[in-house]
C-alpha cells in the first residue's frame, strides 16, 4: 500500500513536471502571500505544537522543530 | 520680449545636468532600510475539566542581503490543568501518590482519573537563517532551544530547495537532528513497576535523567500546475533513538475478576525505546476568483503500529472590500492504536511494553473552526481564529472524550 | 479600499514580464515598472524608489517648517550654509537663469501672492505686480558657495525642477542595484534607466488635453515608446484664468510678472534625462509662441499642445 503510493507520487512527478507550468509574468497570483504553501505560518506553529500533544502522528509537512514533554 | 532667433543651448545643458547629477551622487547613500517583519500571536487553548494552555509568540523577521534572511522567533507556553494519568475509572474512589511522591491525589468513583498537580511553563526560542546558494538553489539553516522544568531540547536544521523548469518545479530536502533531555520530578520511574500509592513509598527509578536523539528527514516537490494552482507531495521520516516513554503516566492493572488486582494496582508505562515514523502528505492549493482553498492530506506509519489518516481543509473566503476574509477550517484526523497499547492491564499478562495514554489509541479528533482576517496594509494584518476540537474513542478501548476550543489572536506588522 | 498613503507600497506583476510598483509622493502618483520576474527584487527597489521619492520631497518641499528650504526662505537677510545636494541644485539653478537669459528663474515663486491660479478669474492689478518684482530675481540674490543669501522678503522655489530631479536620482539608485530595465514615473515626468530585453521601449501614453473657450475637450492620449532616458511635461492645462476672451496660462514671466503670452498649453520633451527634459520644457513654455521653434533648435523630440 505504501509502496503503491510512493510509486504513484514519483510518476506524477517525473511524468508531468516538465510541461506543467507557468510563465514568469503569470505568477501574479502565486506571489500572494495567501498564496504561499506556508501563508499562515504563525496558526501552523501554534496547530502544529497542539496537534503533537495531542495525537500520535507528526511530519509531513516539514522537518526539525522543537521538542517538548508534551507527548 | 525681442524675438531672437533660438540658440542650441542643448549641449551646455546636457552637461550642466550631467553635472548636477553626478555631483549630489555621492549624497545619496542608498541605505537600505528593510524592515522587520514581526508576527505576533496569542493562544488559548482549554480542555473541558483538563488542560489550559496561553501561549504567546513573538517572531521577527528581516531581510538582511539579496535574498537573504534571518528570523527569531520565541514562545512561551504556560499550562495549567489535569491530565489523565492513564489509569482507568472505577466503582471506588482511588488515590496516586504526584509524581514527586511527596503528596497524594484522589479521585472519587467513577470519573477518569486526572493528574491535577500537573502544570509548567516552557520557552522556546528558534532561529533561521535563508540564504541564496545559487540562482535555483537555497538553503536554510535552523537551530532551536527549548526548557521547562523537565525537559530540555535542542535541535539543528536545515533545508535545501531547488528551482526547476522555470521555477514551476522546486525539489526540496531537509535534514534535522536534535537531543532532548528529560529530568522528571521524583526521577525516571523503572518501567512496569509499581507505582505507590502511599506517601513515604519511594517508586522504583533507573535514575534522575534520560535522553532522546531525534533525526529527521524531509523530501519533497512542489509543482506549479497553473497560474492558481500549486500543488506538494512530501515524505518525511524521522528516528527517535533513547527514553521514548511518559515519565509521568501509567496503567491500571486489573485482576481475574476484572477489579484492580489488591496489591500494586498501577504500573508505571513502558515504550520501546526506538521509533521510525514515515509519512505521505499531499497539499493542494488553489484561487478561485479571489477565493483561496488549501487542501490536505497526509498518512502517517511507524514502527509502534501507529498509522493515521490527516484531512485538512480551509477555505479563504474574501469578504466585499477586499480588505478582509473569513476561512472556515475543517480537519479530521483518524489514528489506529500503537501495538502496545492497552486500556488496561491483565494481572497475568504484563506485556513488555504498554502504554494506556489514550493518545496512543484508536480515536479521531474533529476540528471545526472559523478565521477572521483584516489586511490592514502591506505586511500588516490582524486575524483572530476561533476552533472547536473533539477527540473520541474509535475503538474497543472506552476513553473519555476530550474536548477544546482554540482562541487565537494574531498581528503582524513591519517595524 | 485601502487607499494608498505614502507609507504604502503596492506591487502588482503584469503579463509582459515586468512588476509595477505604486506609492505616493511629491503630489503625484509615483509607480516604477520594473521588467524582471523577481518579486522580491521588485519589492525591493520600489521601497527605495519611494524613500528616495519622500526623501527629496521632504527635503525641498516648500510645505515644510523643518527643511533647508525653510531655513532659507525664513533667513531674513542673513546666510544661510548649505549642503552639497541644495548646492549642486542652486548652481543649476543659476545655469538655467543664465542659460534661459533670465527667464527660468526660481526667485520668481513669490509672483504667486498676486495670481492665484484657482478658478477665480481675478487679474492683479499693474501696482501689486511692480511691487512683487521687486522681491524677484536672480540677480538680487548672492550665491557663494556654500552661504546663499536671500534679501529680506525675497522666496526661493525648487518645484520647477524638483519632481524631474527626484526621478533622475531615482534612476540612478536603480542603476546601482540592478541591471534590469526600470522606468520610473512621477505623475508624467518619467526616465528609463535603458532598453528592455527585447530591445524594445516601454509604452507610455501622453495625456494631452486640449482646452478652448467652450469648455475642455480631453483628446486622444499619444503613445511613446520610451527606450532610455527621460520625459517631462510643463503644462497648465488645468491652472489659467480666462478674461475677456484672453487665456493667461500659469508660467509667468519673472520680468514682467505676467503670464507669458501665447504659451502653449502643454509642452512635452524627451532628453537625456528627466531633469533636462523638465528645463527644456519649461524653457519652452517661458518662450509663448516661439515654443516649437525653440525645441526645434534644441534637436529633441517634443509634443507641444495649444
Amino acid at each position: 500500500m505504501k509502496m503503491i503510493s510512493l510509486m504513484l507520487l514519483l510518476s506524477f512527478v517525473l511524468g508531468g513536471c516538465s510541461n506543467m507550468g507557468v510563465q514568469p509574468w503569470q505568477r501574479g497570483h502565486l506571489a500572494k502571500q495567501k498564496m504561499q504553501l506556508d501563508a499562515y505560518p504563525v496558526d501552523a506553529f501554534l496547530d502544529d505544537h497542539i496537534y503533537f500533544s495531542k495525537e500520535s502522528s507528526s511530519g509531513g509537512a516539514g522537518v526539525g522543530g522543537g521538542g517538548c514533554g508534551c507527548n | 520680449m525681442q524675438l531672437k532667433k533660438p540658440k542650441p543651448i542643448r549641449r551646455l545643458l546636457t552637461a550642466a545636468t550631467s553635472t548636477l547629477l553626478a555631483s549630489t551622487a555621492q549624497q545619496v547613500v542608498a541605505v537600505e532600510k528593510t524592515p522587520w517583519q514581526v508576527d505576533s500571536a496569542f493562544l488559548y487553548y482549554s480542555e473541558k475539566d483538563r488542560v489550559t494552555v496561553y501561549e504567546p509568540v513573538v517572531a521577527v523577521r528581516k531581510e538582511t542581503g539579496d535574498d537573504e534572511f534571518i528570523g527569531v522567533r520565541l514562545v512561551l507556553d504556560s499550562m495549567t490543568g489535569a491530565s489523565p494519568n492513564g489509569a482507568i475509572p472505577t466503582d471506588s474512589p482511588q488515590t496516586f501518590t504526584a509524581p514527586s511522591g511527596a503528596s497524594s491525589y484522589s479521585i472519587p468513583a467513577g470519573e477518569t482519573p486526572l493528574d491535577t498537580s500537573f502544570h509548567d511553563t516552557r520557552a522556546a526560542i528558534s532561529a533561521e537563517w535563508e540564504v541564496p546558494l545559487d540562482e535555483r538553489l537555497k538553503a536554510v539553516f535552523g537551530g532551536n532551544f527549548s526548557k521547562e522544568y523537565d525537559y530540555t531540547s535542542l535541535g539543528l536544521d536545515a533545508t535545501f530547495s531547488w528551482d526547476l523548469n522555470q521555477r514551476n518545479t522546486t525539489l526540496t530536502t531537509g535534514l534535522s537532528v536534535s537531543q532532548d533531555q528529560i529530568n522528571p520530578v521524583g526521577g525516571v520511574p523503572t518501567g512496569l513497576t509499581s507505582v505507590p500509592t502511599v506517601v513515604g513509598v519511594q517508586k522504583s527509578t533507573q535514575g534522575g535523567d534520560e535522553s532522546k536523539d531525534i533525526m529527521g528527514l524531509l523530501l519533497g516537490v512542489t509543482q506549479v500546475v497553473g497560474p492558481k494552482t500549486l500543488l506538494q507531495f512530501n515524505y518525511t521520516f524521522a528516528d527517535e533513538q533513547g527514553y521514548l516513554t511518559d515519565p509521568y503516566k501509567l496503567l491500571s492493572v486489573l485482576d481475574n475478576s476484572g477489579q484492580l488486582r489488591a496489591s500494586d494496582p498501577y504500573v508505571y508505562e513502558k515504550r520501546p525505546d526506538s521509533r521510525q515514523r514515515q509519512a505521505l502528505y499531499a497539499k493542494g492549493m488553489h484561487q478561485f476568483g479571489d477565493d483561496v482553498l488549501h487542501a490536505s492530506y497526509r498518512y502517517y506509519w511507524d514502527d509502534w503500529g501507529v498509522t493515521s489518516h490527516t484531512y485538512d481543509l480551509r477555505y479563504r473566503y474574501e469578504l466585499a472590500g477586499g480588505r478582509h476574509y473569513l476561512q472556515p477550517h475543517l480537519r479530521y484526523y483518524l489514528q489506529d492504536k500503537a501495538d502496545f497499547y492497552h486500556y488496561s492491564l491483565d494481572d497475568n499478562n504484563i506485556p513488555a511494553y504498554a502504554s494506556a495514554d489514550y493518545r496512543l489509541g484508536d480515536m479521531s479528533t474533529t476540528t471545526i473552526g472559523l478565521k477572521y482576517g483584516l489586511v490592514l496594509g502591506e505586511s500588516h494584518e490582524f486575524g483572530a481564529r476561533l476552533e472547536s476540537m473533539q477527540q473520541k474513542a474509535e475503538g474497543d478501548a472506552p476513553f473519555e472524550d476530550n474536548t477544546a476550543v482554540i482562541f487565537q489572536l494574531n498581528y503582524s506588522f513591519l517595524f | 479600499m485601502v487607499t494608498a498613503t505614502a507609507q504604502t507600497l503596492q506591487l502588482e506583476q503584469h503579463e509582459n514580464g515586468y512588476f509595477c510598483s505604486r506609492f505616493h509622493a511629491m503630489a503625484s502618483p509615483c509607480e516604477l515598472l520594473i521588467e524582471t520576474a523577481d518579486e522580491q527584487l521588485a519589492r525591493h527597489l520600489g521601497r527605495l524608489a519611494r524613500d528616495e521619492a519622500l526623501r527629496i520631497e521632504h527635503k525641498f518641499s516648500r510645505y515644510r517648517k523643518d527643511n533647508i528650504i525653510y531655513q532659507i526662505n525664513h533667513s531674513h537677510g542673513k546666510a544661510v550654509a548649505v549642503e552639497d545636494e541644495t548646492a549642486g541644485l542652486l548652481d543649476y539653478a543659476k545655469f538655467c537663469y543664465e542659460l534661459s537669459e533670465g527667464m527660468f528663474d526660481i526667485t520668481s515663486g513669490v509672483l504667486g501672492k498676486a495670481w492665484r491660479f484657482d478658478g477665480r478669474t481675478a487679474v492683479p492689478d499693474e501696482a501689486t505686480i511692480r511691487q512683487l518684482l521687486n522681491y524677484v530675481g536672480w540677480d538680487k540674490l548672492r550665491w557663494i558657495h556654500p552661504h546663499l543669501t536671500l534679501r529680506e522678503g525675497m522666496q526661493i522655489d525648487l518645484g520647477g525642477i524638483g519632481k524631474e530631479y527626484a526621478v533622475d536620482r531615482v534612476a540612478d539608485l536603480m542603476q546601482q542595484q540592478t541591471d534590469c530595465s526600470v522606468l520610473i514615473n512621477f505623475g508624467g515626468d518619467l526616465v528609463c534607466t535603458k532598453a528592455r530585453q527585447s530591445g524594445q521601449g516601454w509604452q507610455v501614453g501622453i495625456e494631452q488635453p486640449v482646452y478652448d473657450q467652450t469648455g475642455q475637450q480631453p483628446a486622444a492620449n499619444t503613445l511613446i515608446e520610451i527606450t532610455q532616458g527621460g520625459l517631462a511635461t510643463s503644462g497648465d492645462a488645468r491652472r489659467h484664468i480666462n478674461r475677456d476672451g484672453k487665456r493667461y496660462g500659469h508660467i509667468l514671466n519673472p520680468k514682467s510678472g505676467w503670464p507669458v503670452s501665447d504659451a502653449p498649453c502643454s509642452v512635452t520633451v524627451a532628453a537625456a534625462s528627466c531633469t533636462e527634459a523638465g528645463i527644456l520644457a519649461t524653457l519652452a513654455m517661458l518662450r509663448g509662441e516661439e515654443a516649437e521653434a525653440f525645441l526645434d533648435a534644441q534637436a529633441v523630440p517634443y509634443w507641444v499642445v495649444r
